[in-house]
C-alpha cells in the first residue's frame, strides 16, 4: 500500500480509529491489532512474502533469547551468526543473486548470454527487504553486545519488526527506541497527533509537488541524454537531486508523522541534508538511520577511527562502499559509494569531519554565513554530480552522462517534450528552497509558526500545491522501495 | 482524540473553503456549457451560453468560448441562405476549438482567408463520423443550403461505431446530483485534473467486489489490426449508405498517413474528396500542437496551415 494512495487514505483513519478505541489499557489487543494492520498494509503489494517477515522476526526472536541465557561468549556468537546469516543469506538471495552470478559470468565466462540465462533467477524483488533485515540484525547485534534486553513477547517484537509506518523505506529503527514504546502503553497525546499530521501533509507535498512533478523531466532527460546538452543535462541532475530528496524525506515524514498518530516517536532521517557545508554534515543530515546504522555495527566494529590513519581510511571506504551496494545490486551504487568515500576523506584528514555537528547554516555571523552558503553550494554540487551513478541505469550511461555534461556544456533552453510549463518548476524549487531554509531548524517541525493564522495559510497553500502539481498519470511509487 | 478529530475537521473545512475561494478567484476550473439532445436526436450544446475554458492544473490554456444560437462554438450565428455562399466544417474538439478563443478558431481562419464566403463550424467534443453525417442528414433544410461540407475524419476514433443512435450519458450527468456537485468549482477542478478519477476507480472496484463480478468473469477478446481496419471499413460503408454523403459539395479533411491501405484505396476507388493535412503539419518547421494540452489539440500554427488548405479546396470549388 503506498502512503499516496486512496487506499491508505482510508486505511490509515480506519487503523487510527480503531487503534485508539481498543484504548492503551488493552495493550496486548492494540499491539495486536497493530501487527494485524501493519501485515494487511505489506500483503497489499504480495501476502507471499509476508512469509519472509514472519520468519525474519521468528528467527531473531529466537536468536535473541537464546543469546539472553547464554553465559558463553562463544556460543552467543554463534547464536549471533545464525541470525547474520540468515539475514544477508535472505537479502543476498532476494537482493544480489542475479548481480554476483551476471558479475561472475561476465569476469570469468566467454559466453555470456548463453550462461546468463541458465543461472539468472526471475526474482521478484520484496519491497523493503534491506529495512527490515537490518532493523532485525541490529535487534540481535545489540544483545549481542549487551547494549539492550530481549524482550519475552514475541507480539511486541512482530509489531516492532513489522511497524507499518516505517517498514518498507525506513527510518531503520533500533530495538532500543522503538521497541520500549510498543511494550509499554501509549496514551493519545493531542500534541504529537497534530504534529504527525503536519508532518504527513508536509510529506505528502514534498512527494506530489516536488519529486513527482520533477520526475517527468528527470525520466526524460536520463532516457535521451545523448540528444540533449550539457546544460539540459545539469538540469537534470538538479532536479534529480531534488525528487530523491523529495521522495524519501517525504516519505520518511510521512512514516514519522503516521507513527506519531500511533503514539509512537520514529527517529529523523533527514536533517535538510541540502543545507550541508561539506561531506560529512552531508551524511549527518541525509538517511541518518542507515548511516548511523554503518557506523554502529560496522565501522565502529572494524576499528573507526580510532586506530591507525590508514586503518580508518579503509574503514571508510568499506562503509561508504557497502552502503552504495545496500542500496542496490549495480555497480553503479558501489561506485556511487565510492565516490562519497573520496569526497569524504579529505574532510576526514583535515580532521573537519565533526566541524559541524550541532550547528546550522545561517547560524553565525554574516561573514561566516557568506562563507557557509559558498561550501553549500560546492557540497551540493558534488552531490548532486554524484547522483548522475545513483540515477543511470549502467555505469557507462553514468559515465557517458558525465562526459556529456562537461565535453558538450553550451546553454540551451530545455522544454519537455509534453511541453510542461518550464517556467512553474523553477519558481516551484526556489519557494521550496527558501521554505525549507525557514523551517532549518527542526525537521520534526514544518509548519512552526505560532499565529494559527499564518499556519493556516501554510497548509493550504501546501494543498494548493498538491491540487497544482498533481498528475493522475504518474508512477505513485517511491524511488526508496526498489531498495 | 475527540478534540483533534474535530480541529482537523474543522481545519479541513477552512481549508476547503479557502481552497473554493482561490480556485474561483484565479479561475483554475474549467467551465463547460450545457448539452441538449435536439428534438431530431443531436447532441449539442444548449444555445446561447459562454464560458473560460481550462485546460492543465495551473491553468496553462484558457480562452473564451461562446456557444451560439446553433448549439455550436463559434463567433457567429447561423444563417444559411442560397444566394450566398457557405462552408459548413463539421468535427470533434478539435472543430469546436475550446482551446482557442472563438475568434480564433479553424472556421475563422477559413474565413479570413477566403473574403465573401462564410464558415459554419459545427464542432462538439466526442463527436465521431456517425455523428456528424447524422447531422447532416437530421437537418437537410440547413445542410442543403450550405455549399461545402468539410468532413472532420480521424481515424480509427471516428469509425467505431457502424450506426448512430443517441447516447444519453453525457446529459444524464446534467441532471441529479449533478448540478449541485458542479456548483463547487473546487470539486469541478479536482474533477479536470483526474484527482477524482482515483475515488471513481476505487468505488468502481468496491462496488464489482460486492456484487461478485470479479475479473474472472470478464471475457475479453483482442482482434488483429487487420480485422479492426476491416470493421472500421464496414461501419464507414454501412454510416454513408444509412445517411449518405454528396460527393459533389462534401470532403473529408483527414491526415492520410494514419490511414491503413485499403481504407484509403476504397476512399479513391470510390472518388471520396479528401484534404489531408498530416503531410503539411509533418513538414511544419515549429510545433503545430497545442502545449500543455493531453488531447494534442492544433496551435495557431498548426490551425493556420490546416486553415489555408481548405481555404485552398474551396478556392479550387467555386473557381
Amino acid at each position: 500500500m503506498l502512503f499516496n494512495s486512496l487506499a491508505y487514505f482510508i486505511f490509515l483513519p480506519v487503523v487510527f480509529c480503531v487503534y485508539w478505541l481498543i484504548g492503551s489499557k488493552r495493550l496486548k489487543a492494540q499491539n495486536f491489532f497493530l501487527l494485524l494492520a501493519s501485515y494487511t498494509f505489506y500483503g497489499w503489494w504480495d501476502f507471499r512474502f509476508l512469509s519472509l517477515i514472519f520468519l525474519s522476526t521468528l528467527v531473531d526472536f529466537v536468536v535473541g533469547r537464546k543469546m539472553a541465557a547464554l553465559e558463553n561468549r562463544k556460543i552467543k556468537w554463534q547464536w549471533l551468526w545464525v541470525s547474520i546469516l540468515f539475514n544477508l543469506s535472505m537479502l543476498g538471495f532476494f537482493k544480489y543473486y542475479n548481480f554476483f552470478v551476471d558479475s561472475f559470468i561476465a569476469s570469468f565466462l566467454s559466453d555470456n548470454a548463453c550462461t546468463s540465462t541458465v543461472w539468472s533467477l526471475n526474482i521478484i524483488l520484496p519491497v523493503g527487504i534491506s529495512f527490515y533485515t537490518f532493523q532485525t540484525l541490529s535487534y540481535s547485534l545489540d544483545i549481542y553486545k549487551n547494549k539492550l534486553k530481549p524482550t519475552r513477547d514475541f507480539l511486541a517484537f512482530a509489531t516492532f519488526v513489522s511497524f507499518f509506518p516505517q517498514l518498507v523505506a525506513g527510518p531503520i529503527e533500533r530495538a532500543k527506541n522503538l521497541l520500549p514504546q510498543i511494550t509499554s502503553g501509549r496514551t493519545f497525546n493531542y500534541i504529537q497527533a497534530l504534529s504527525g499530521t503536519k508532518l504527513i501533509l508536509w510529506g505528502l507535498f514534498k512527494k506530489v509537488v516536488i519529486a513527482d512533478s520533477l520526475a517527468l523531466m528527470v525520466d526524460d532527460i536520463f532516457l535521451n541524454f545523448q540528444d540533449y546538452s550539457g546544460s539540459t543535462l545539469a538540469l537534470g541532475l538538479l532536479f534529480f537531486s531534488f525528487q530523491i530528496y523529495g521522495d524519501f524525506s517525504g516519505y520518511t515524514d510521512i512514516a514519522i508523522g503516521t507513527a506519531k498518530l500511533f503514539g509512537i516517536e520514529l527517529m529523523s532521517n533527514f536533517k535538510f541534508p541540502y543545507f550541508s557545508r561539506n561531506i560529512s554534515e552531508f551524511w549527518q543530515r541525509w538517511h541518518v538511520s542507515l548511516s548511523t546504522w554503518f557506523r554502529d555495527y560496522l565501522y565502529i566494529p572494524l576499528g573507526g577511527s580510532k586506530s591507525k590513519k590508514t586503518i580508518a581510511l579503509r574503514n571508510i571506504f568499506i562503509v561508504f562502499l557497502v552502503s552504495g551496494f545496500w542500496h542496490g545490486a549495480n555497480w553503479t551504487f558501489i561506485i556511487w559509494g565510492g565516490i562519497h568515500a573520496c569526497l569524504y576523506i579529505p574532510v576526514f584528514l583535515l580532521a573537519r569531519n565533526r566541524s559541524y555537528v550541532g550547528s546550522q547554516l545561517g547560524d553565525g555571523p554574516w561573514l561566516e554565513n557568506i562563507r557557509d552558503l559558498v561550501m553549500v553550494l560546492i557540497t551540493f554540487i558534488l552531490v548532486t554530480l554524484s547522483w548522475a551513478y545513483f540515477r543511470a541505469e549502467t555505469l557507462g550511461l553514468a559515465n557517458e552522462y558525465i562526459w556529456s555534461l562537461f565535453n558538450n556544456f553550451y546553454f540551451e533552453w530545455y522544454q519537455h517534450p509534453n511541453g510542461y510549463r518550464m517556467l512553474d518548476y523553477f519558481v516551484l524549487l526556489l519557494v521550496f528552497l527558501i521554505y525549507e531554509f525557514v523551517i532549518r531548524k527542526n525537521e520534526r517541525n514544518p509548519v512552526p509558526f505560532s499565529s494559527r493564522w499564518v499556519r493556516l495559510g501554510v497548509y493550504t497553500l501546501m494543498i494548493l500545491g498538491l491540487l497544482l502539481f498533481y498528475d493522475s498519470n504518474t508512477n505513485l511509487s517511491f524511488i526508496y522501495f526498489q531498495f | 482524540m475527540r478534540k483533534f478529530i474535530f480541529i482537523i475537521l474543522a481545519y479541513g473545512v477552512f481549508i476547503l473553503l479557502l481552497l473554493e475561494i482561490i480556485v474561483r478567484t484565479l479561475h483554475l476550473h474549467k467551465e463547460t456549457p450545457l448539452r441538449m439532445i435536439d428534438e431530431r436526436g443531436v447532441e449539442r450544446w444548449m444555445p446561447n451560453q459562454s464560458g473560460i475554458s481550462v485546460t492543465g492544473n495551473r491553468k496553462q490554456n484558457f480562452s473564451e468560448y461562446r456557444i451560439n444560437n446553433r448549439g455550436y462554438n463559434s463567433y457567429r450565428e447561423y444563417e444559411p441562405i442560397m444566394d450566398s455562399l457557405e462552408i459548413a466544417i463539421i468535427g470533434d474538439s478539435f472543430i469546436e476549438g475550446f482551446h482557442q478563443h472563438y475568434y480564433n478558431s479553424l472556421g475563422k481562419m477559413v474565413e479570413n482567408d477566403l473574403s465573401g464566403i462564410q464558415v459554419y463550424e459545427y464542432g462538439y467534443g466526442g463527436y465521431d463520423l456517425a455523428d456528424q453525417l447524422h447531422l447532416i442528414y437530421a437537418y437537410p433544410e440547413e445542410f442543403s443550403k450550405i455549399d461545402r461540407i468539410v468532413v472532420y475524419l480521424k481515424y480509427p476514433e471516428d469509425l467505431k461505431r457502424g450506426k448512430y443512435n443517441v447516447i444519453r450519458d453525457r446529459v444524464r450527468l446534467q441532471s441529479g446530483i449533478y448540478p449541485y456537485l458542479k456548483k463547487s468549482k473546487l470539486l469541478v477542478y479536482a474533477q479536470n485534473i483526474g484527482l477524482l478519477d482515483a475515488v471513481k476507480g476505487f468505488v468502481k472496484n468496491a462496488v464489482n467486489t460486492l456484487r461478485g463480478n470479479s475479473r474472472s468473469g470478464v471475457t475479453t477478446t483482442t482482434k488483429k489490426s487487420e480485422d479492426l481496419d476491416q470493421i472500421y471499413l464496414e461501419n464507414f460503408k454501412s454510416l454513408i449508405a444509412e445517411y449518405g454523403f454528396d460527393k459533389n459539395k462534401s470532403v473529408f479533411l483527414l491526415d492520410k498517413s494514419s490511414l491503413p491501405d485499403a481504407f484509403q484505396e476504397y476512399l479513391d476507388n470510390q472518388d471520396y474528396a479528401y484534404i489531408d493535412y498530416g503531410e503539411i503539419l509533418e513538414k511544419a518547421e515549429d510545433d503545430v500542437i497545442l502545449l500543455y494540452d493531453p488531447m494534442s489539440h492544433w496551435n495557431d500554427l498548426g490551425r493556420t496551415l490546416i486553415a489555408n488548405q481548405i481555404a485552398d479546396w474551396c478556392r479550387n470549388q467555386f473557381k
